[in-house]
């Protein structure tokens, strides 16, 4: 997932930051991905997403907006996407970007 | 009129002669990729025990990291301490497990395992430098004392994180 270390900006709508992701899968045996935001103590943090699992086919590249409201800007720590896993998956991944 | 059109014309194809200068651009970004390079499976060398080790019948999983740029990325990763699907079990299931470096690509990686840290079932890398590194991550669960796994399909699951640093 990139970019590594992301950064909020204004969105259209006020009170809202946004932030674009880009994601990619490596994995042929996953098909789907979930998002999560996270505090620095890895407690979820409420985010708007044009997806929270997302749908992707092996080397598959998705961009996907993130949305939070400034005040729960501030705890953001985190932007994360876990693999969810099959019948056949034996290893879950889990990649974070941070804000710094 | 036809003096004008031909002359037109004329100026339209005289083009002239510049060094053309085609540009190659190229962006790399910063990631960190895992990819499963083998699952794994569980052995039965007891009827109370399940392992990956070939040892046991089993095979290790395999994971591995792709990173771009050094010393951005931790790697964690954490073997099972319980069952993804299993038959009911009424008995407390032991779980041991380990994760070593098994293959590099630089030999500044050498030193990933040296300086690993584990706590409880998580072993966390510092990812200094890019490149591929191959982790292995060893699990057993044994039933009860000496009690019999229920018969059934058994699945478990590595946890493979790469965290921003």
């Amino acid at each position: 997932m990139t970019p590594t270390y992301p950064q909020f900006e204004i969105s259209f709508m006020p009170g809202v930051s946004v932030t674009t992701m880009n994601l990619f899968n490596k994995r042929k045996d996953v098909a789907y991905y979930e998002i999560g935001v996270f505090t620095d103590e890895w407690k979820p943090v409420p985010f708007v997403s044009q997806y929270t699992v997302i749908p992707m086919k092996y080397l598959d590249t998705i961009s996907f907006d993130v949305y939070v409201s400034n005040d729960a800007l501030r705890s953001v720590e985190y932007i994360c996407s876990q693999s969810k896993v099959n019948v056949r998956t034996t290893v879950t991944s889990k990649i974070c970007s941070r804000i710094k | 009129m036809k003096e004008l059109l031909i002359a037109g014309a004329l100026l339209a194809s005289c083009s002239p002669a510049y060094a053309a200068e085609t540009p190659i651009t190229g962006n790399v970004q910063t990631r960190c990729l895992i990819v499963t390079d083998t699952n794994g499976v569980y052995g039965n060398p007891l009827p109370s025990k399940l392992s990956t080790l070939s040892a046991d019948g089993g095979v290790v999983p395999v994971v591995r990291y792709d990173v771009t740029l050094a010393d951005a990325y931790l790697a964690k990763v954490t073997t099972p301490t319980q069952f993804s699907t299993a038959p009911a079990l009424t008995d407390a299931v032991t779980w041991t497990g380990s994760t070593t470096v098994t293959n590099t690509t630089d030999v500044g990686m050498a030193g990933y395992e040296a300086a690993k840290v584990t706590y409880g079932s998580t072993t966390q890398y510092d990812l200094v430098v890019a490149g591929s590194t191959w982790f292995s991550s060893e699990s057993a669960a044994v039933y009860g004392v000496n009690k019999s796994f229920p018969g059934g399909s058994y699945t478990a699951l590595i946890l493979a994180e790469c965290i921003a640093k």
